[in-house]
């Protein structure tokens, strides 16, 4: 075993990871050493899948203000979001969109040489900044050039965390494999940024990567940090057949229609005003209502049934400007161009609204009073929470870029004074740790972790999507504790040492198995719909009830769950009319 | 052999510039450094002359295009079929699947097969993917998004670099249904199809790839946006859409022969950052690159333009930025 010394180490290396990196040794006058630890080549992060844009007010003239994104904000969220987090998140995106442009994004330009907006579901006013529909490629490559004139910051490429380890509340370091050569690693450090993005892989049916399987929450989970609103995971309403490729909002956002089995829009069904940019849980709702009303069309390779995307009727030259990518897809994947031909779309799972328990300053929580001293959350990975119930599309790049600031400097501040680990304790947790792997890496039969993979992909795209079924949900939460007891003595076939791939899926496995496990526990309690948890038996939100986060921590092998009430700062709760 | 137009423009857009090169070359010799300048500019020569005739031929792939993807009608499938992406009921073909996979303990290739049943909609790492999870989980490889954008599974796919994930696997299969998978060889092996990048990396590193600005404190706190025209952005898009993927370098003859050169997918990021009108520093890029491991080391053959998966074209950027150190140099007189 290695051992690293670090000020802050930095686990995942999307745009949260890489931007607080950035922040941290800014605040420091390159003083501090900083890790960006990633399990990728550090610049493949899943924040380069971000299509769209991202959002903030930049022009006050047009009858925009940061009031209106709030208030935006928080109706799309279906009053689950802590409003003076979403008033921080409208105050600072406008400059962090600047600070980007600052780095070298290519924003789309208007005519006047200024940043240009477009329209989004959910946002009354067109508010999106982009770079056609590669937005998040073009932030994370503008990062990671920039990173690298930073000396004091180290990037760690394809090293697999295993463990956080936490030594009297604190943080003290993080166990890691090198995957090139299986070396095992023990980085020291006085602050830890977990910065892992989002664990939608518990789905088979996704838009996001491979890699998406959510590895910092579970282990901060393991560690004894508590995690918030879990149940709530977003299906965007167009994902491509039969992949799960995402199709930005933005294709209708510059004017795209949804169709249904007759040709019909039939969104002027349940958003009258809105159409086709209502936000996402409300659509998707929609598209599964119409599909339950044999208005579904079906796919024949893979037996889903979908609507229809259609951009037939846009300019050409307009989707070669802003939709390139999207094209560029559906033209490879299914022989599809999109101004001659409609694309197949389904709801898909996208973009997971809970994870670590954070206050406003993306500082983690042991439970829902007390702080993890030394550890913060950043992006997808950390529940601040913005988004609520429901988060509205764009806002998660904001998010990423403003807590990755925020949270940049708060590590960097506690670096600086921060109490040394009891290295002896810290030493013998790692040596626990390499014990477990080596274990793992031993033992010759048992449970094939594909196989764990395909069922719990099954299970919860079944059970646990758009509509929730309390039966349904309890038959998922038996299966998901199977599956869990599968993971103690999974196999791993692979012994060799070089790029053991097969080392890593079993981590990961069993990482979305105990995540897979608190979201079901979460859907379960919470009896009403609310944004993306949507209870058959209970159609309504039960603000007097409901009005509340789910905490959850880990407490033997169960779940201990509590709740902790929303902040409202500015607007009471109403109702949702798009 | 396809030729691709654009490509054709730009051999013969190269062809004409050898006597304006070879002028500047011969004021440059008479007025600054004889004896450097005369070789350079003899270096030059030859390599525009012989890059424009010689190596034309390196690459002759194109991509297959939508309306020609095997549609494969009346086909019958086996029974409960499925693939990484869920349950395929139509259109499945029997497949074999060879990988060379390079051990690293004996530093050689192990060719292994492997037959597979895929309908027309499944790629190449669908496959490769369903042979680990299914057949042999030992197999390695890089991936990621599976949308053609992180650049992680750059490999070589009946002698075509491809990205694994956005290509279309049936369209690729050889006339016995069958298709070859290798790493890249341009790139140190690791194990199986993995390859290793540390030196790319570095290369790219080199290069100081991001904006030199004089307003530190500005470029931090960001205040106020930096103006920039729709035409000022579009001079440096188009070489911005470099994913990193390592495909052009594992293309390029003279990175494949000569270690020291930096390279098709570094230099078109030092002509990507050159021309974009925030960038304080230009005249540095173009001192830094103007040597034989910079853009004089390129010899044109065009083959990293022909591999690049996403259109950005190294072997333009390189020229041009050949041409704008000329100009430079020009103006200097």
């Amino acid at each position: 075993m290695e051992i690293l010394r670090y000020d802050i180490a930095i686990l995942g290396s999307g745009i949260g990871g890489f931007t607080s990196a950035i922040h941290a040794s800014h605040h420091s006058g390159s003083k501090l050493r900083i890790a960006v630890i990633s399990k990728l080549h550090a610049m493949r992060s899943h924040s380069v899948s971000a299509e769209g844009g991202i959002s903030g007010v930049l022009y006050h003239g047009k009858g925009d203000s940061e009031d209106l994104h709030a208030y935006d904000t928080v109706k799309g969220s279906d009053y689950l979001a802590d409003q003076n987090a979403v008033e921080l998140l409208v105050k600072n995106a406008p400059k962090e969109i600047k600070f980007f442009e600052h780095i070298g994004v290519p924003w789309n330009r208007g005519d006047d040489a200024t940043i240009r907006q477009r329209a989004f579901g959910g946002m009354s006013i067109p508010r999106t900044v982009f770079a056609a529909d590669k937005t998040g490629f073009f932030m994370m490559r503008a990062l990671y050039d920039y990173t690298l004139q930073l000396k004091n910051v180290d990037i760690f490429h394809e090293n697999f965390a295993t463990a956080i380890i936490m030594n009297k509340g604190r943080a003290a370091g993080i166990f890691m494999i090198d995957l090139a050569t299986s070396e095992m690693k023990l980085i020291e450090a006085s602050s830890i940024i977990i910065a892992t993005g989002g664990f939608a892989k518990v789905y088979g049916f996704t838009t996001t990567s491979h890699s998406t399987t959510g590895d910092g929450i579970a282990l901060a989970y393991k560690a004894g940090l508590s995690l918030k609103d879990m149940e709530f995971v977003q299906f965007h309403p167009t994902g491509l057949i039969p992949s799960g490729i995402l199709i930005t909002e933005a294709a209708r956002g510059e004017g795209g229609y949804l169709r249904n089995s007759d040709g019909r829009r039939f969104m002027e069904d349940y958003a009258k005003s809105h159409m086709e940019l209502a936000p996402r849980d409300i659509i998707s709702r929609a598209r599964m209502t119409e599909i339950a009303k044999g208005k579904g069309v079906l796919h024949g390779e893979s037996g889903l049934e979908h609507v229809w995307l259609d951009l037939r009727h846009l300019d050409k030259a307009k989707i070669d400007e802003r939709l390139p990518m999207i094209k560029d897809i559906t033209i490879k994947m299914l022989g599809i161009d999109p101004s001659k031909e409609q694309i197949p779309v389904r709801p898909v799972a996208h973009f997971t609204m809970g994870g670590i328990n954070t206050d406003i300053n993306g500082h983690a929580m042991l439970n829902g009073k007390k702080h993890a001293d030394g550890i913060w959350a950043v992006g997808e990975c950390g529940c601040v929470s913005v988004h609520g119930a429901n988060r509205l599309g764009s806002n998660s790049l904001s998010q990423c870029a403003v807590w990755g600031r925020i949270v940049g400097i708060e590590a960097a501040k506690y670096a600086v004074s921060a109490r040394k680990a009891d290295k002896k304790a810290l030493h013998m947790q790692a040596e626990e740790e390499e014990l477990r792997i080596g274990e793992l890496l031993d033992r010759k039969t048992g449970s094939d972790p594909y196989k764990i993979r395909k069922e719990l992909n099954s299970v919860m795209d079944s059970n646990v999507y758009v509509y929730r079924k309390t039966s349904e949900l309890k038959r998922a939460q038996a299966a998901v504790a199977r599956l869990r007891k599968e993971c103690e003595s999974i196999v791993v076939n692979d012994k060799g040492s070089v790029f053991n791939t097969n080392l890593r899926d079993a981590l990961e496995i069993c990482n979305l198995v105990e995540l897979a496990g608190v979201v079901v526990d979460g859907a379960i309690r919470r009896k009403e719909s609310r944004g993306a948890h949507a209870m058959v038996e209970y159609p309504k939100r039960n603000d007097k009830e409901w009005m509340k986060h789910t905490i959850a921590v880990k407490k033997g092998k169960g779940i201990s769950i509590s709740y902790s009430p929303v902040k409202i700062t500015k607007w009471q709760p109403e109702e949702r009319k798009y | 052999m396809r030729r691709d137009s654009r490509f054709m423009v730009f051999l013969y857009a190269g062809m004409a510039l050898v006597p304006l090169f070879l002028f500047l070359y011969l004021v440059a010799v008479i007025a600054y450094a004889p004896a450097e300048g005369l070789m350079l500019g003899l270096a030059a020569a030859w390599m525009i002359i012989f890059g424009t005739f010689g190596s034309v031929e390196i690459y002759k792939h194109g991509r297959l295009p939508a309306e020609q993807m095997p549609l494969i009608p009346g086909q019958t499938m086996a029974k409960d079929l499925e693939s990484e992406r869920g349950k395929r009921p139509k259109g499945a073909e029997q497949v074999t699947v060879k990988i060379k996979r390079f051990n690293p303990d004996t530093k050689k290739f192990d060719e292994e097969s492997y037959d597979v049943y895929e309908d027309r909609l499944a790629t190449v790492l669908d496959t490769l993917l369903k042979i680990k999870s299914q057949h042999d989980n030992t197999l390695s490889m890089r991936y990621s998004c599976r949308m053609g954008i992180c650049g992680s599974c750059g490999m070589v796919a009946n002698g075509k670099p491809v990205l694994a994930c956005e290509t279309n696997l049936l369209s690729e299969l050889d006339e016995n249904k069958s298709i070859t998978v290798e790493p890249m060889q341009g790139h140190p092996l690791l194990k199986d199809l993995v390859t290793d990048f540390d030196s790319f990396f570095e290369k790219h590193e080199s290069v100081e790839p991001h904006l030199y600005r004089n307003d530190k404190a500005e470029q931090y706190s960001a205040e106020k946006a930096y103006r920039q025209t729709r035409k000022q952005v579009n001079e440096f898009l188009p070489y911005s859409y470099c994913i990193m993927c390592g495909l052009c370098m594992d293309a390029c003859p003279v990175v494949n022969s000569n270690t020291e050169f930096v390279g098709p997918q570094a230099l078109s990021q030092v002509y990507r950052y050159y021309k974009d009108s925030r960038d304080q520093g230009s005249k540095r890029r173009l001192l830094d690159a103007d040597n034989l491991h910079g853009a004089w080391g390129c010899e044109f053959s065009g083959s990293c333009s022909k591999a690049c998966p996403k259109g950005v074209d190294p072997a333009s950027a390189i020229q041009l930025l050949k041409a704008s150190i000329m100009a430079d140099f020009g103006e200097q007189l």
